[in-house]
């Protein structure tokens, strides 16, 4: 019993030495942005590779959840006749929660698993330890970049996929299923807002779900265990940890916001 | 060589150094001076700690008692900004390279000098090209590292280690995984540009023999503390059991080949897993 108390105590004393170090670490990375501001190419390099290069999953997996939401918004409205308001359901839900959630699944998928991999690469080669005796500082010019650009390339992704999702949307309830275009579009028109909406789900909401795959995602490169299976661990707790935060965060988020 | 007498003027003076990693004791008091303007190598078995001593010296690492200074500066009491004016004369290469491998050859010999200086793009690209044509390597300016062979990854390095024109250069076990000619090229290397820049070279190594060939001082670095020290032909003649092990290459002797381990008999007795 004790034995399984001090197995307990142990582990948690670990998780909240990890919270500690993943916080002192973040504190770190933003005292290096106003060095980055100086140095917008770094930045730019890595909007490219982060934001770009996650285009196609977040395009194709968009116009699926749109056209998903289409068809299964058309079969429940159909039957209370309301289905001119399809265009209102698929707008709002992206908008609200599908753009912002299934965007940053995909993103830390993609994206923050790339950035865990190629931090604790350079890490496990010593290309960091290489930098610090160039008297250039790792943190700066390797984390904050990806960190920044992660952030914000997360509500750009989102309103991509949204948007797509809308299109998604249309092409099954308007050009498939036979809804009227004018009722689509006016309804989404008259019935979705700039602040409730929009703000608050794709801006907002992503802002804080890129904030967080960004943050856990350069934080698990950087404290990886410099080796192949270290690694390879790492990424493997990108991926989980930014999945639960993100739905976690969500739930969080949606309660404040439209409670 | 015209140089300082290597007692009067050390470039790193190590004292009392100790170091523990968790139980085990890396160092144990090691004391030793580093001459400026020579090459100076640090020997000893696997695992004794000769690159933990490299990043003691470049302050990457603290240590647990001691000093380490290098040119007089106790490079533990330094903040982040002078330490890293200091590490701008410190080259060093690191045993796999640890070239940017998202950069070509050109490029991650050019990164110190874009990172600390703001040299028109005309003198920066004669820099790099010298420095790459000093190591052999212009033609290969280039390619990308994983293009590399390992001995030319090393080379394209150590262009990248003296693009600053550092005063002295810490190579981490230059000579391990190299075939002979590339070992050849890498130990002419070193001590030309020791020579020829005025440098001070700083050589981890557990190979005996190349390492002896080019180094002017070395020590021997085991059980955590130094038991020998002078230049390559007084180790080989020491009377001292562990350096005549380690200078002759015996597999067996006060460095042990064994793990510490029960007596084989035990061992083969016992029906345990």
């Amino acid at each position: 019993m004790i034995e399984l108390l001090a197995k307990l105590g142990r582990a948690s004393l670990g998780v909240f030495e990890r919270l500690g170090r993943g916080h002192l670490f973040l504190l770190a990375v933003l005292g290096r942005l106003p060095g980055l501001a100086l140095r917008p190419r770094l930045l730019l390099q890595q909007m490219w590779s982060v934001g770009v290069q996650s285009l196609l999953i977040i395009v194709v997996s968009g116009s699926f959840v749109g056209m998903v939401l289409g068809l299964q918004g058309y079969n429940t409205l159909v039957t209370f006749g309301a289905e001119e308001s399809l265009g209102v359901v698929v707008a709002k839900s992206l908008l609200r929660e599908l753009g912002p959630v299934i965007a940053a699944l995909l993103f830390a998928g993609r994206a923050g698993s790339a950035l865990t991999a190629e931090i604790g690469f350079m890490k496990a080669t010593e290309q960091l330890s290489a930098m610090e005796m160039m008297a250039v500082d790792p943190l700066g010019r390797v984390v904050a970049p990806r960190f920044v650009a992660g952030l914000l390339s997360m509500p750009l992704l989102a309103a991509i996929f949204t948007a797509i999702g809308v299109l998604g949307g249309y092409f099954c309830g308007v050009g498939l299923l036979g809804v009227d275009e004018g009722a689509f579009w006016s309804q989404m028109q008259a019935k979705v807002t700039l602040v409730q909406d929009v703000v608050n789900g794709v801006v907002i909401k992503s802002l804080a779900f890129g904030l967080v795959v960004s943050w856990i995602a350069v934080f698990e490169g950087y404290d990886a265990v410099p080796t192949s299976e270290g690694v390879s661990a790492a990424t493997t707790r990108t991926v989980v940890h930014s999945s639960l935060a993100i739905l976690g965060l969500d739930f969080v988020l949606t309660g404040l916001m439209f409670n | 060589m015209n140089t300082p007498a290597p007692a009067s003027q050390p470039i790193v003076r190590i004292r009392d150094l100790h170091f523990r990693r968790g139980a085990r004791a890396i160092f144990n008091g090691v004391n030793l001076e580093i001459p400026r303007g020579k090459v100076t190598a640090i020997l000893g078995p696997s695992g004794t700690g000769k690159t933990t001593l490299l990043r003691l010296i470049g302050a990457q690492i603290a240590p647990t008692s001691g000093t380490v200074e290098v040119d007089g500066v106790n490079v533990q009491s330094l903040a982040v900004k002078p330490l890293y004016e200091l590490r701008k004369r410190m080259g060093m290469l690191f045993q796999s390279g640890a070239l940017l491998t998202d950069l070509t050859v050109f490029e991650n010999v050019a990164f110190p000098l874009r990172e600390h200086t703001d040299l028109p793009a005309s003198l920066l690209r004669s820099l790099v090209l010298m420095k790459l044509e000093m190591v052999g390597l212009r033609g290969a300016r280039d390619l990308y590292p994983r293009e590399l062979s390992g001995g030319m990854a090393r080379r394209a390095a150590l262009a990248r280690a003296i693009a600053l024109d550092p005063s002295m250069i810490l190579y981490d076990e230059p000579f391990s995984g190299q075939d002979p000619i590339s070992m050849g090229i890498l130990v002419r290397l070193i001590r030309e540009l020791n020579d020829a820049l005025g440098l001070t070279s700083v050589l981890v190594s557990h190979d005996v023999a190349e390492t002896s060939s080019i180094a002017d001082y070395l020590f021997i670095l085991a059980g955590a503390t130094i038991v020998g020290a002078g230049t390559p032909a007084e180790l080989r003649e020491s009377d001292s059991p562990i350096i005549r092990q380690f200078m002759g290459g015996l597999p067996d002797g006060p460095v042990p080949f064994h793990f510490p381990a029960p007596p084989l008999l035990d061992d083969l007795l016992d029906a345990g897993p």
